[in-house]
């Protein structure tokens, strides 16, 4: 009797416990609908357009408030402080791209205008900091990129130079480069100093923007930054290399190669190049993963920054990095390519978007096709390889430009660098690079932000969905990369690192499926979950001890004998990880003989990193997450940014990339007034709530009213009335046209 | 959470007007789960029978359907042996036709006359569709059989030990549905295509 007493009670307290969250809940829902009411048009919108809503009951008021606050004060400080010393010399940063802003606007303002231009290329400075943005999208397939990137530089003068040089040989693209250069100086540290986005729509809109978006980063970087920035005009990334915090930021999410480029300084480009080649494939790679809809966020540091950064760990000499690196990391990506393409038959059209992209940006391309060339040709085997490549992706043009930018480029990043994280090691590196050069060995730092949203095909993601939990990592010493993958709670992170001729890149990339994003308030656990991992990427800063401490470790393992396995490994077995894409192994023994078969290997693994996670890794534990991170508070002005980068992307991508759902505009074009008493429908059938006075009222085509934001989140992924099942979109089309 | 809101208001109604034959209540310690039980139907092969359904709301409801099932075992054409249905009001569009503006009320009302009326056309069991479609003696037989079996209560005092039967069913039921959801991940598609 006792017991079961106990257990009554203990019910009824759960119940009650219940009762009252339930209750709270219906009070911040009513503060929620109240303060919606008294939202204007314009900041409903406003808070619409960036998910700071949430659900109704989600949160109180009084964060609702805040949220407001924010988003409306947050454009302001990005761009108001910023002086343009040195952007006028650069002046002009439009970009090849389609459609450029002044340098005046406001990243963030651009960022809001992203969705609707659809594929947009804007670029801005200020003080040695300069920042180009690229936005595709692709309206079919919900497609969505955006890359920042931002770059800052210490010697404008070289910079410009340099920009001029490259801008010269390049194209009209090239001007906005040096302009973006110069005012990459941004030192700030906050995040984006220097950076350039770039962001390149997947599917379709690659040309236009990606093509800019290549070029600027080419231009911007030099060799170094420009590698990664060509990898990622063909995919969307941000680059937040500027300040060491981006670095590691970056190294959050994903897995990032860095290669020790740095000390010598014609090396170094060869290997950046070739590097950032291989992040570029990676990033098609979680491109063209088709199926869900991903938010990838990539951040590659430079290579010189991340060396600075790793140097205390990793002191890879560069004199190596030139011939052997070189060799592994060119080959891989169109090995990578090449298999990916053996393996499914049926490459989706995507993926071959992606390559196509790719293929488009020609100065991108070239770039990193020249760059590759030269590594190639030191290298034994995989020469051939490499050089079908750039024939195929492009011309192998421009050495000279390489030279120009890198050495602007590497002075920049070493400057950068050192500022930003490591003071101490970082200048040295550079400056060694720099002596080992000659010429000039300093790279701006750069710091690039991919992200790509776009949709996944329905159950392409159902096995790893079906696993609600997941880690894997696997390390691949041969090639020196590693890959770390984590899933929780349905969001995948990869993180991978890789070291090629003397140069490590990092990558991480997080999947988000869509539908969490879309779906989910801002308050909602999965939102949150986001966040704070986007948070945390943005940052970088809890990220990048664990960078650095798995980089030491790695790179320990790596020279000690190519030691198989990171400490992050422990949980899951390599061998597993691999087994599904059945890779590695070869690429060890391939690698001295056939360099091609390496690489693909290494590419494949690569590659099927993401893939054979999917495939559901059995092995999963969870040390890889073990590791504690900080948590970042947004408030830390250095990181806010990129948060709001962040925020936007994650709030805005839910409408955009449900096809089946209006986009903001189609539903804003929607008739809406304010509830009188004297109207008939009282009642909103979506919530089931009585209308009171001064709410409003969304009135469909077929007369039909709902809650603004009842309707709003249904036609964010619905095109019908709730009530009567017409099709909103074909009248609201009529609508329009008429 | 709209659904809080939502479901606090259905439940009003469900209990202020609850549509005929159909009961629906929340169990004590369930925030996001429902129990339903609906009366065969007079005149259909489940008269006399009480089934029992489980209704679970989704997180994102009313913007997702809610999810339900039987768990009282079913003959029918239309609800495979997991007790899931096969029932275009309970999936999203474009496939399906749920909306915001039906509800938990609304959605058993079909369900249940979905039992009065199977849809053979669009079967996930295809025998038993087959049967009913060109042997439909004896599937009203079978159908009998299986709601004396299953849903009928031998007497009148057998609501409890239909609860405390239902426990049983439960949880053997959920042992299943851990397979038959894998399934259901694996093979959506044959149930959709089933469904259509």
């Amino acid at each position: 009797m006792e017991g079961s007493d106990g257990s009554e009670q203990s019910g009824s307290d759960q119940s009650e416990t219940q009762r009252r969250r339930q209750l709270d809940r219906l009070d911040r829902e009513e503060a929620f609908y109240q303060f919606v009411n008294n939202l204007s048009d314009e900041d409903y919108r406003l808070m619409r357009d960036n998910n700071l809503l949430g659900t109704p009951g989600e949160v109180t008021e009084d964060e609702l408030l805040s949220r407001l606050q924010q988003i409306k004060d947050g454009p302001e400080p990005p761009n108001s402080s910023p002086s343009t010393e040195t952007g006028e010399a650069t002046g002009g940063e439009t970009p090849g791209g389609s459609e450029d802003s002044s340098n005046g606007d406001t990243l963030l303002d651009w960022l809001n205008t992203v969705r609707r231009t659809g594929n947009t290329t804007r670029s801005g400075h200020r003080g040695n900091q300069s920042w180009r943005a690229v936005s595709q999208t692709n309206p079919n397939s919900g497609d969505f990129r955006f890359s920042l990137e931002i770059n800052v530089n210490r010697n404008l003068a070289e910079q410009q130079a340099a920009a001029a040089a490259e801008g010269g040989q390049e194209t009209p693209e090239a001007p906005g480069a040096p302009g973006e250069v110069a005012a990459a100086g941004v030192p700030s540290a906050a995040v984006p100093a220097a950076g350039v986005t770039a962001v390149g729509v997947t599917a379709a809109g690659v040309t236009s923007a990606a093509g800019p978006a290549a070029a600027v980063v080419p231009a911007v970087r030099g060799t170094a930054a420009g590698v990664p920035a060509a990898g990622v005009p063909a995919v969307c990334v941000i680059a937040a290399g500027v300040t060491a915090a981006g670095a590691p930021a970056a190294g959050l999410t994903a897995p990032v190669l860095l290669p020790p480029a740095v000390p010598a300084p014609p090396v170094p480009e060869a290997e950046a190049e070739p590097e950032p080649q291989a992040v570029s494939m990676e990033v098609e790679e979680v491109v063209e993963e088709p199926v869900v809809e991903e938010l990838a966020v990539i951040v590659e540091p430079e290579p010189e920054f991340e060396d600075a950064v790793m140097q205390e760990v990793l002191p890879e000499p560069p004199i190596p990095a030139p011939t052997e690196p070189p060799v592994q990391s060119p080959p891989s990506p169109p090995q990578r390519r090449a298999q990916r393409r053996a393996r499914s038959p049926s490459p989706e059209p995507r993926r071959t978007r992606a390559r196509t992209a790719r293929s488009r940006s020609p100065l991108s391309l070239e770039r990193l096709d020249g760059l590759p060339h030269l590594r190639h040709a030191p290298r034994p085997v995989p020469a051939p390889v490499a050089p079908a490549e750039g024939s195929s992706r492009t011309r192998q043009h421009v050495p000279s430009r390489q030279s120009n930018p890198e050495y602007e480029a590497l002075p920049a990043a070493a400057e950068a660098v050192p500022a930003a994280e490591a003071p101490s090691a970082g200048p040295p590196e550079g400056e060694a690079a720099g002596a080992e050069g000659g010429a000039g060995g300093r790279r701006p730092p750069t710091i690039m932000l991919d992200l790509q949203v776009r949709r996944v095909r329905p159950g392409e993601y159902r096995q790893r969905d079906s696993i609600a939990n997941r880690t894997r990592s696997r390390s691949q010493n041969s090639n020196n990369t590693f890959l770390y993958e984590s899933e929780r709670g349905g969001f995948r992170r990869t993180f991978s690192r890789s070291e090629r001729a003397g140069v490590r890149t990092y990558v991480s990339t997080i999947r988000i499926p869509i539908r969490r994003i879309s779906d989910a308030g801002l308050g909602e656990a999965t939102s949150m979950a986001l966040q704070s991992m986007i948070r945390q990427i943005m940052t970088g800063f809890g990220e990048l001890s664990y960078l650095m401490d798995s980089d030491s470790e790695s790179s320990d393992s790596n020279r000690g004998a190519g030691t198989p396995a990171e400490p992050t490994e422990t949980l899951n077995n390599p061998e597993g990880a691999s087994a599904p894409v059945a890779e590695e192994p070869p690429v060890g023994a391939v690698s001295a003989g056939e360099a091609r078969t390496a690489e693909r290997d290494l590419e494949e693994g690569l590659t099927s990193g993401p893939a054979g996670r999917e495939g559901g890794v059995g092995g999963g534990g969870g040390g890889f997450r073990a590791r504690p991170r900080p948590p970042i508070s947004m408030e830390e002005p250095s990181s806010l940014p990129f948060l709001r980068l962040a925020h936007f992307f994650l709030l805005n991508d839910d409408d955009e990339d449900q096809p089946q759902g209006l986009t903001k505009e189609q539903i804003d074009n929607l008739a809406m007034r304010n509830f009188g008493e004297s109207d008939a429908l009282k009642t909103c059938s979506v919530c089931i709530t009585e209308y009171a006075e001064g709410n409003k009222l969304r009135k469909l085509p077929c007369s039909h009213e709902y809650h603004v934001h009842c309707i709003d989140r249904w036609l964010s992924e619905n095109s019908t009335c709730p009530i009567c099942r017409r099709a909103v979109l074909v009248s609201a089309n009529r609508e329009s046209v008429v | 959470m709209q659904r809080a809101s939502r479901l606090k208001r259905e439940l009003q109604m469900l209990s202020t007007e609850p549509p005929p034959g159909i009961t629906c209540w929340q169990p004590e310690d369930q925030v996001d789960e429902l129990r339903a039980q609906i009366v065969g139907g007079d005149g259909t092969p489940y008269e006399g029978g009480l089934f029992t359904l489980e209704i679970k709301v989704p997180e994102r409801y009313p913007f997702e359907p809610p999810n339900i099932r039987f768990l009282t075992p079913i003959y029918h054409p239309n609800i495979d042996n997991a007790g899931r249905i096969c029932h275009d009001g309970l999936k999203l569009p474009p496939k399906g036709a749920w909306r915001p503006s039906l509800n938990i009320s609304t959605i058993l009302t079909s369900i249940q006359l979905l039992m009065a009326e199977p849809n053979p056309d669009d079967p996930l069991m295809a025998d038993i569709s087959s049967e009913f479609k060109y042997n439909k003696q004896l599937f009203v037989e079978n159908a009998r059989k299986w709601t004396e079996k299953h849903a009928i209560q031998k007497n009148t005092g057998s609501l409890k030990s239909q609860d405390q039967s239902s426990p049983d069913l439960k949880t053997s039921r959920k042992r299943d549905s851990v397979d038959t959801l894998e399934e259901n991940k694996k093979k959506p598609e044959d149930a959709k295509r089933a469904c259509l």
